[in-house]
């Protein structure tokens, strides 16, 4: 009995620093982000309480749904295709022995540990109308230059593209670990039982690298749905009304307009977004891989 | 004895600490990364060697624009900001709002040898607001045209006292354009096309040229205002569409069609005198100039904006009269000084430092410094200035309009709309 009395006093005691911390830096800021949702204060001090009329402002302006549309175009763009090409890049990478597997797994994991300015700097500089290398593709199938980040049906599909040749290091990485994972006798047994390649894939590999996948989707939907940086770098000075996700519709209230209630409001909408979207795509992925 | 000993040596110990304290360490924060932030360094190291022992400037570089505005504005609501800071006069209006600039006195100024009269009028009055002064300005900051003196000479188009000439007027404009085209040019005029927000300084310039003027909070566009503006974007949108200026191009493209002499001339800031300079001097670049913007409409008028030094209102932790005092040397000494700060392109503003025989002699500083009569700064509003709403809702409005995406009427439409809807 002492002794279970201690054990849970050890655990309080190793327990305590990350509930305080965490009660601190994020419990306790996101309560005050419900609370400054429901005043018209500006970035720097308190408002006066204005009860939901910043909720309905919001539904009202039809930047804000422009900025929920783009966050899920953008999703769209990334999130399942970014998946696909880890997997397939990883399925490939696996098939290599050696230096040269360590050499290929390098190059294909070394965007991820480049600062999301340093991408920007080199895929704006790639894509110049005038002098960017990637015109010499561009201008012969178009028939002219084209500053991808100033035509709006090229926006988001260009900056989707980037995201998943900078982010998809990370995913290939936890393929790559799953696939190493799978016994090779079950390959062994399939091909003396005549398995065909294909076979293989869809029977033996694709079950078991289920739960990888699972976790590489949900990792990429959270992150996708908080897309701002590459956005924002791309289309400063542009059209951003029309370019607009969700962080950036905070961003720019919040320290633009110095509106922080009603940024505040929008950060709420986000915060639920994210939330019923995480469950419902684990639990929906979960679903499938029990059947 | 012993006891005297140990007074003297108690006494003694506490004068070497009131020596050390009487060395005043004054907190400075910055925005300027780039050739300026250069020259601006070597002013600081300046200052330093000169007051050592008494005062010693330890400055912090940050991000230009939006993060640093963010950053001074939070941390002086917090009491955590700097002595001093650069403070750009079109972003007071936004900190005299949220309370987080120290007044400049009468009191101060007379400390300092200054006056009203030490400035031009339109940038002593944009560090103004309500009658009451919340920055001393450095310098004012303007677009100017840059031209390549080569190819307007072999086009004709240097006059007798070795400026271009023959440029006023739209017509006369275009002609020179095509000229230089027609000689070989594969541009006629480069500027940022790809940012509606930078080109706002081009487009409120022409706006100002025809009388116009961007209004206020509640009346943004008065009078026949959106049809002046209407007619700014046009003359753009014309040039693109006609091949004189090229399309969706960023600033350092811009710099570059300049420097590589595809466009013979540039609309941009003097902050790009240094690169010029420096290319020039390595033996990289034609001979160049730079003027004030010719008068396309009525009158000339040219969109500047000022870097001014501002004292933050750091709550609950104000300065002391010595940490004051001290910030109060440092602004002094650099407008004194600021001859120096004149080859980083900016103008300085104080009087004094323009009218001496050094800086009438630097080219092409003195022929532009004109133009501070004719310059016209951002109107006063929480929602104007650099990154502002006001340039936000230009960079939606303009960039389309002037690549033709959408035409100027439209533009200026939207664009009240955004800043009515504030």
């Amino acid at each position: 009995m002492a002794n279970r009395r201690s054990e849970i006093i050890a655990a309080c005691v190793f327990v305590a620093p990350f509930i305080v911390i965490y009660g601190w830096m994020f419990v306790w800021p996101t309560i005050q982000m419900f609370r400054l949702s429901v005043t018209d204060a500006p970035l720097i001090g308190a408002g006066a309480y204005i009860g939901l009329s910043n909720y309905t402002k919001l539904l009202a302006d039809p930047v804000f749904r422009t900025a929920i549309n783009n966050t899920i175009y953008f999703v769209i763009l990334t999130v399942v295709p970014g998946t696909a090409v880890a997997l397939l890049i990883a399925l490939m990478v696996s098939r290599l022995n050696g230096w040269l597997q360590s050499m290929i797994l390098a190059l294909f994991f070394l965007p991820f540990i480049l600062p999301v300015s340093v991408v920007f700097v080199i895929w704006n500089w790639l894509t110049n109308v005038q002098f960017g290398i990637l015109q010499g593709v561009i201008e012969p199938i178009m028939g002219r230059p084209i500053n991808v980040w100033r035509t709006l049906p090229w926006f988001m599909p260009g900056v989707a593209i980037i995201t998943i040749w900078w982010t998809n290091g990370f995913s290939i990485l936890l393929f790559l670990a799953g696939l190493r994972n799978i016994p090779k006798d079950l390959y062994e047994a399939a091909s003396l039982d005549g398995a065909t390649r294909w076979q293989m894939f869809t029977r033996i590999t694709w079950p078991l690298i289920w739960p990888i996948t699972v976790l590489c989707l949900t990792i990429q939907l959270i992150l996708q749905l908080k897309i701002f940086d590459q956005v924002y770098l791309f289309g400063q000075g542009g059209r951003t009304r029309s370019t607009m996700v969700m962080v950036q519709y905070i961003y720019e209230k919040a320290f633009i307009n110095n509106q922080g209630g009603l940024a505040a409001a929008a950060a709420v909408v986000l915060f639920v977004f994210v939330a019923v979207m995480s469950v419902l795509q684990f639990q929906l992925l979960r679903m499938r891989g029990y059947r | 004895m012993y006891m005297r000993t140990l007074k003297a040596a108690l006494v003694s110990s506490a004068m070497m600490v009131s020596a050390a304290q009487a060395q005043q360490v004054v907190e400075w924060w910055d925005f300027l990364g780039g050739g300026d932030g250069v020259r601006m360094k070597s002013l600081i190291e300046q200052f330093n060697a000169e007051h050592a022992g008494e005062i010693q400037i330890n400055a912090t570089t940050l991000e230009w624009g939006v993060p640093f505005y963010t950053k001074v504005q939070t941390s002086a609501a917090v009491g955590e900001g700097p002595d001093i800071m650069t403070y750009h006069a079109s972003r007071i209006p936004l900190a005299v709002s949220q309370n987080t600039l120290t007044q400049i006195t009468a009191d101060d100024l007379a400390a300092m040898g200054l006056s009203p009269d030490s400035f031009a009028a339109a940038t002593w009055d944009a560090v103004n607001v309500d009658g009451a002064t919340y920055a001393i300005p450095f310098d004012t900051h303007p677009i100017v045209l840059y031209y390549n003196k080569d190819m307007l000479a072999a086009s004709g188009l240097i006059g007798e006292d070795g400026l271009p000439t023959g440029l006023n007027g739209i017509e006369n404009f275009n002609a020179a354009m095509q000229t230089l085209r027609d000689n070989g040019a594969q541009y006629g005029i480069a500027q940022v096309t790809a940012d509606g927000g930078f080109a706002f300084r081009t487009i409120y310039s022409l706006l100002c040229q025809q009388n116009g003027e961007i209004g206020g909070d509640g009346n943004w566009f008065p009078g026949d205002s959106p049809q002046k503006l209407e007619n700014a974007v046009q003359l753009i949108a014309d040039w693109v569409a006609a091949g004189h200026n090229p399309s969706y191009t960023d600033y350092p493209a811009t710099v570059a069609l300049f420097t590589t002499g595809a466009a013979p001339f540039m609309i941009n800031g003097v902050w790009e005198v240094p690169t010029m300079s420096d290319l020039y001097d390595q033996g990289n670049l034609f001979e160049w100039g730079a003027i004030e913007l010719p008068v396309f409409f009525d009158r000339p008028c040219t969109y500047a904006d000022s870097h001014a030094f501002a004292i933050p209102n750091n709550a609950g932790s104000p300065q002391t009269p010595e940490e004051h005092a001290a910030t109060l040397e440092v602004i002094r000494w650099m407008a004194d000084n600021s001859l120096f700060w004149a080859t980083a392109g900016h103008i300085p503003a104080n009087v004094a430092v323009t009218e001496t025989p050094e800086y009438q002699m630097m080219q092409p500083q003195a022929t532009y410094a004109v133009l501070t009569a004719n310059s016209v700064f951002d109107p006063k509003s929480v929602h104007a200035g650099v990154a502002s709403a006001l340039f936000e809702a230009a960079g939606n409005a303009f960039t389309a309009a002037m690549n033709g995406e959408i035409d100027a009427a439209s533009a200026v439409a939207e664009m009240k709309a955004e800043m009515d809807g504030l």
